[in-house]
């Protein structure tokens, strides 16, 4: 998978996410029960504003001394004997990556839930090689056992499933006879996996946050198999974005808090670690520990107007109260990072070609900044997304066209005016009780979703009744 | 270490910082004060029986059992919880405190340094529980904080069905504010700190499915804290 998970339309994807009942039942279900859970957790903690400045302000003071404290953090790592690797690109992280399978001759790896190493498209590059590659996370090893299907959302990536198809996959493809129920799935899910961690070659983690000050890297889990990852296989590679580092375990602790609220509403996950490479004496743990640190387009967005989304911790809490992401669903980004930060962040990581549609995908009423745990302006920075789209000339013709009329008319009043007493005659062929019901382009949009009136009758209109009455006083 | 410098020959570490430094408009950085932290929050320092009731009514929503014990019958509370839990292997370490406390345990697994890799995998997952001595506990989000040293390995606290954290009642603190604290000043002042450090918050769980809340996935399946 790469950041690109499927190549149709926008058009075409947002459609089918909408003619999904059961996918758009299972997200709106999804999002009431994980936005009250965020609510209540910060409600409980208190005080959270002051804790979003103090979260933004550690994100911000990070960024803007970026190459310090990745330098610090790869003098520590090497004194701890690690390796640390610097990729610009998504080919140099996995090159480097697929050398290490190489020279360790790995034919089995074992994954815990990375969005960077599906941006990176390791899994592509590891089973080219003839790697046999088990993501543990369970969510996950259920969309690779359904022909390794994209993740709907960063934090629980098979929500757009229901356990009745779970259960199918899982009896089609690994024989499982047992019921539906989600205790038995996951039971069966840690049998299989429980195997694959004990003969693992390599085990490969993402990384919440790296401490510079200490060498190490921070993994937030709930289920324990990124522990299991990096704890019992020999090698542990851990895959980085190169943003994604706090000084210190101070600060690493206010985001955990953050995080593990805003994503899931608990205080704190059940496993956070801080690992690095094992010390000397220790039986497990990596005898060989590498960290890549993944660049592939960030460093375009540092300094840049959109400099904030760099501040993103992946919490998916601006997901959880997208009205957007709620009906479409998470799919029809078409991005492994869905959601309003998808909809910034994509665009910036893939480009425009691919992506000018993404920040059209919201109705800017700015949840999505209310709820974000490190302050980024996320509604503001869709807007940018959109003036930057329309300089460079990259609208449709329709649209451009349709706004071009409506600059005309809107700045003329005697040409506004005359099409206000033009409206009502010109509307009846598309109109049907009042209601419009075809139209063009922006016409189209609306009408999809809600009632657009008829324009009223000439005589009937605020205006005249305006110049009529009494004797046109209102003048 | 042939390997390693081939792997590394690569590496592009300075143009990649240079690159960001440019990025920042600025040349590189060698010295950056690190902030203090204003963080919200009481300021107070609970009494211990306070502590003790946070922890305890956290535990409630994270699944985890808690027994209030004492050293004097802490190894008959222990006996009690293996025997209820349906016996087998426990899973220790050669932590001073088990001697301090007297414990000693039917069916025995040490985790040990000298038995290499394989070896202590294999006792981990051979054991039904692990027992293991909290380095600090955390009242607010019903923690127990963990250290890997040579005697205590970092699949210890993962593969047996059971997990069983010995609590200290004086190394309760209110929340991970003061474990950070102390464990970073542990590192700012070049103190021996574990390799790994686990903060660990009930039994294993997953709402994966449906978002509906399965305890056990791939960890323990069952958490205790047993308070002394």
């Amino acid at each position: 998978m790469s950041l690109q998970t499927d190549n149709r339309k926008f058009s075409e994807r947002t459609a089918e996410g909408i003619d999904n009942p059961f996918m758009r039942s299972a997200v709106s279900s999804a999002q009431d029960s994980l936005k009250t859970r965020r609510l209540t957790a910060a409600t409980a903690l208190g005080e959270w504003e002051e804790w979003r400045k103090a979260g933004q302000q550690i994100r911000q003071h990070t960024l803007k001394h970026l190459d310090y404290y990745l330098q610090e953090l790869a003098a520590n790592i090497e004194r701890r004997g690690g390796h640390i690797y610097f990729a610009r690109t998504k080919e140099e992280a996995s090159a480097y990556i697929g050398r290490i399978v190489e020279q360790k001759s790995a034919k089995r790896i074992v994954k815990s839930k990375s969005m960077v190493t599906e941006e990176i498209e390791l899994n592509h590059v590891l089973l080219a090689m003839g790697c046999e590659v088990t993501e543990t996370d369970l969510g996950e090893y259920i969309l690779q056992v359904d022909d390794w299907e994209a993740p709907s959302h960063i934090v629980a990536p098979a929500l757009h499933k229901d356990r009745k198809q779970i259960r199918r996959v899982f009896a089609e493809r690994l024989g499982y006879q047992g019921d539906e129920t989600p205790e038995n799935l996951a039971r069966f899910a840690r049998e299989v996996l429980r195997q694959k961690f004990l003969e693992a070659d390599i085990g490969i983690t993402g990384c919440n946050f790296a401490v510079a000050n200490l060498g190490a890297i921070n993994l937030v889990t709930n289920e324990g198999n990124g522990d299991l990852t990096a704890a019992i296989p020999k090698t542990h590679i851990a895959v980085m974005g190169m943003e994604r580092i706090v000084p210190s375990l101070e600060e690493m602790e206010v985001l955990d808090n953050l995080l593990c609220r805003s994503a899931v509403g608990q205080k704190l996950t059940s496993y956070i670690t801080v690992m690095g490479p094992s010390a000397p004496g220790e039986a497990d743990g990596p005898e060989e520990f590498h960290l890549v640190v993944v660049d592939n387009g960030r460093s375009d967005i540092l300094g840049s107007e959109f400099n904030e989304a760099l501040q993103c911790i992946r919490c998916g809490a601006c997901l959880n109260v997208c009205p957007v992401y709620r009906h479409i669903g998470g799919h029809s980004y078409g991005s492994i990072y869905p959601g309003p930060i998808g909809a910034v962040i994509t665009p910036l990581l893939g480009g425009y070609d691919n992506y000018k549609e993404l920040p059209y995908a919201s109705s800017l009423c700015a949840a999505c900044t209310d709820v974000c745990p490190v302050k980024i302006p996320l509604h503001e920075q869709l807007i940018r997304h959109r003036q930057k789209i329309v300089e460079q000339g990259r609208t449709g013709t329709a649209d451009r066209l349709q706004m071009k009329a409506a600059s005309r008319v809107l700045s003329s009043p005697s040409l506004f005016g005359k099409v206000l007493r033009l409206a009502n005659p010109g509307s009846r062929m598309v109109s049907s009780r009042g209601r419009i019901v075809r139209g063009p382009g922006i016409v189209k949009g609306w009408i999809n979703a809600r009632d657009l009136p008829q324009p009223v009758r000439q005589q009937d209109s605020f205006r005249s009744w305006m110049e009529n009455r009494k004797g046109g006083a209102g003048k | 270490m042939n390997m390693q410098q081939s792997l590394n020959s690569n590496n592009n570490q300075e143009s990649f910082l240079d690159h960001i430094a440019a990025k920042l408009g600025r040349g590189r950085i060698h010295h950056v004060e690190r902030p203090k932290l204003f963080l919200p929050g009481r300021k107070d320092a609970p009494a211990t029986e306070e502590l003790v009731g946070i922890l305890k009514e956290q535990c409630f929503f994270i699944h985890t059992q808690v027994i209030e014990s004492s050293p004097v019958i802490l190894q008959q509370t222990l006996d009690d919880l293996l025997a209820a839990n349906g016996g087998g292997a426990v899973l220790v370490s050669a932590d001073p405190r088990f001697a301090q406390y007297g414990l000693k345990f039917a069916d025995p697994l040490l985790w040990e340094a000298a038995a290499g890799r394989d070896e202590n995998i294999r006792r981990a997952a051979a054991a039904g529980t692990a027992v293991v001595f909290a380095d600090y506990a955390l009242a607010e989000s019903g923690t127990i904080v963990v250290e890997s040293r040579p005697d205590q390995g970092r699949a210890f606290h993962f593969l047996a069905e059971h997990y069983i954290a010995v609590i200290e009642r004086s190394r309760i603190v209110p929340r991970s504010t003061q474990a950070a604290a102390d464990l970073n000043r542990r590192v700012m002042t070049g103190e021996p700190i574990g390799s790994c450090i686990n903060l660990i918050s009930g039994p294993s769980n997953s709402a994966d499915i449906e978002m509906q809340l399965v305890v056990g996935v791939h960890g323990p399946l069952r958490a205790t804290y047993v308070l002394i």
